[in-house]
């Protein structure tokens, strides 16, 4: 019985990844790669927030901003210096980790509801400075004409070939959520969130864990927008906003808090759901709404947390038929 | 001296918690500490574990000062405690709450974390066995995987007590460790205690049940007021008619 559902997990797996890898084939056309694209850009910034907030309890809502530092740092470093791309990449990640590590610093001093509003603060701060240091950012009209990455002289010049750089991160991403959270770091991370007091006097180092765990949200803030401005060839300050930290924010809730899978599946409904209810423009932000309120009611858990309850359904169902197998054997 | 509480005094605004108190504990003894509430044994703890700075006087142990470092510096030193409302981790496993002990112990770096499953699994399994032990000294093994907070009261006294070793402490401070328990649980906690002390750990103890704290501690020394009123071991406390006048209040004032 279990060794049957674990080959039909990995069959499902298997399934996905293939689809995964042949979709920009299957795709209808250009522009539904387009859109899946994104979806892996958002992606990395929901990955990167549900570590700090879904695990940490780290409320980092400078996110924004900090996927704009990663954006303007590698769209800088590629027209103004000609930096190619798998070192404009790492570049924006290290910038995005640093300033993440800097909204970070007043949880030394405030916290829960309060640093939020800090970071909110720092966030709209960046923001502005992307606006009004305009000799060097372009200002509102932000920076056009970035060019696409070539690797190795292949020119990764179309959303089909950007593609496979979206996947391959995104996997990555993943993967090293994945290893940061279930082991030690994720251990002393979700003991911050669950009891600050009792996470000290276990010689947790609160203020170390606390700064690291903004810092990773910014590194993968900072990889999405160094994706971010490659693909879309444009930039502006417009969208690296609180605004769109909230948005993340609740795919993440929607998703699943504190389950990477989660951030997965919270971000592609959203997205997904957005393009088929595109025709209904105005009425987007109620659906967020309307979501989010549904899911804090009746899933807390995020949508994830269907998954597990039919699971232990079906584990109490099994349960309730084995005394009778047993009874029946007796006789 | 193993662990010097010297002339420590621990002021709140104009409420003086603790006044001018000298405690010294010696190493593998259980020492009491007990009170009326809101005599200050608390606060004392408090200090003690780096969650409050003192106000005035100094904390040493082994020689070197500990009063003024953070809480996760105090840890390292050598100190674990438990806590008088109990606070385990509320997300978490049994194991995983004594596991969450074990993070200042890990010598696998940051990177290697992400890149070496190896490393990680072998430093893993090492804490997992370390923890079973423990929780096998405190009979609570079987719960390992469930969920800390799903157990029984009892069980959960256990668990953070086993919680509060896997930090590898030299020193315990127990904060009422009795509190709720009933006869045969209590009964239990002093065989406990008796086998941590065998470990070779030395026990801080403020508890309220006097049947237990004489007992058990080698020494005791009792609070009123934020003041140190006496020391001593059990039956010389236990006669000591400044000691009942705290607690029973004076003959004939009624």
């Amino acid at each position: 019985m279990k060794k049957r559902s674990s080959l039909l997990k990995w069959l499902l797996i298997g399934l996905g990844a293939v689809l995964l890898l042949i979709f920009p084939a299957i795709a209808k056309n250009r522009y539904q790669v387009h859109i899946v694209n994104n979806v892996g850009i958002w992606l990395m910034l929901s990955l990167g927030l549900n570590i700090a907030m879904g695990y940490a309890g780290q409320f980092n809502l400078a996110l924004g901003a900090l996927w704009g530092a990663g954006a303007y740092t590698a769209a800088l470093l590629i027209t103004r210096l000609g930096v190619p791309f798998w070192i404009n990449l790492p570049i924006a990640i290290v910038v995005g980790t640093v300033l993440g590590a800097f909204v970070g610093l007043p949880s030394f001093k405030v916290r829960s509801h309060y640093l939020a509003l800090t970071t909110i603060a720092l966030g709209e701060a960046l923001n502005l400075a992307l606006v009004n240091f305009d000799e060097i950012t372009g200002g509102a009209l932000g920076i056009n004409r970035i060019p696409m990455p070539t690797l190795f002289g292949f020119p990764i010049n179309n959303d089909e070939r950007y593609y496979y750089i979206i996947l391959i991160m995104v996997v990555l991403a993943y993967l090293i959520g994945r290893q940061i959270v279930s082991h030690r770091i994720g251990r002393a991370f979700r003991a911050l969130r669950d009891d600050f007091q009792a996470a000290r006097a276990m010689g947790v180092n609160t203020g170390y864990y606390q700064i690291l765990a903004f810092a990773i949200s910014g590194a993968y803030a900072g990889a999405a927008g160094a994706l971010y401005a490659q693909l879309n060839t444009y930039i502006s300050p417009d969208i690296f906003t609180f605004g769109s930290a909230l948005i993340v924010m609740t795919m993440i809730l929607v998703g699943g808090m504190g389950n990477l899978v989660g951030s997965i599946v919270g971000t592609t409904l959203l997205l997904v759901m957005n393009e088929y209810l595109r025709v209904f423009e105005r009425w987007q932000l109620v659906g967020y709404g309307v979501a989010i309120v549904v899911v804090v009611l009746f899933l807390p858990g995020g949508v994830v947390e269907l998954a597990r309850r039919f699971q232990s359904y079906r584990q109490r169902r099994s349960a309730r038929l084995a005394p009778e197998a047993l009874g029946g054997e007796g006789d | 001296m193993y662990l010097e509480i010297d002339q420590l005094t621990m002021r709140f605004g104009g409420l003086i918690a603790v006044n001018n108190v000298s405690i010294s504990v010696e190493q593998g003894e259980i020492h009491g500490l007990i009170g009326p509430n809101g005599s200050g044994k608390t606060t004392i703890f408090n200090v003690l574990s780096g969650y409050y700075k003192p106000s005035g006087g100094t904390i040493t142990f082994e020689g070197r000062k500990i009063s003024g470092l953070p809480a996760h510096r105090i840890t390292e030193a050598g100190f674990a405690r438990t806590f008088q409302n109990m606070r385990l981790f509320k997300t978490m496993t049994v194991l995983e709450n004594l596991l969450v002990a074990k993070t200042y112990r890990g010598r696998v770096s940051m990177f290697q974390e992400i890149f070496n499953p190896v490393a990680v699994r072998r430093e893993e399994q090492w804490f997992t066995d370390n923890a079973m032990e423990l929780l096998g000294l405190l009979e609570v093994a079987e719960f390992a995987n469930d969920l800390a907070i799903s157990l029984p009261y009892g069980h959960q006294r256990r668990v953070e007590i086993a919680r509060a070793l896997s930090t590898e402490p030299k020193v315990l401070l127990l904060d009422e460790p009795a509190a709720g328990l009933n006869d045969v649980e209590t009964e239990n906690l002093r065989n406990t205690l008796a086998k941590i002390r065998d470990l070779g750990v030395t026990i801080f103890l403020v508890e309220h049940d006097m049947k237990l704290v004489m007992d058990i501690c080698d020494v005791i020394s009792v609070l009123d007021y934020g003041k140190k009123i006496a020391e001593g071991p059990g039956p010389s406390i236990r006669s000591d008619p400044v000691v009942i006048e705290a607690y029973l209040g004076k003959e004939g004032n009624q």
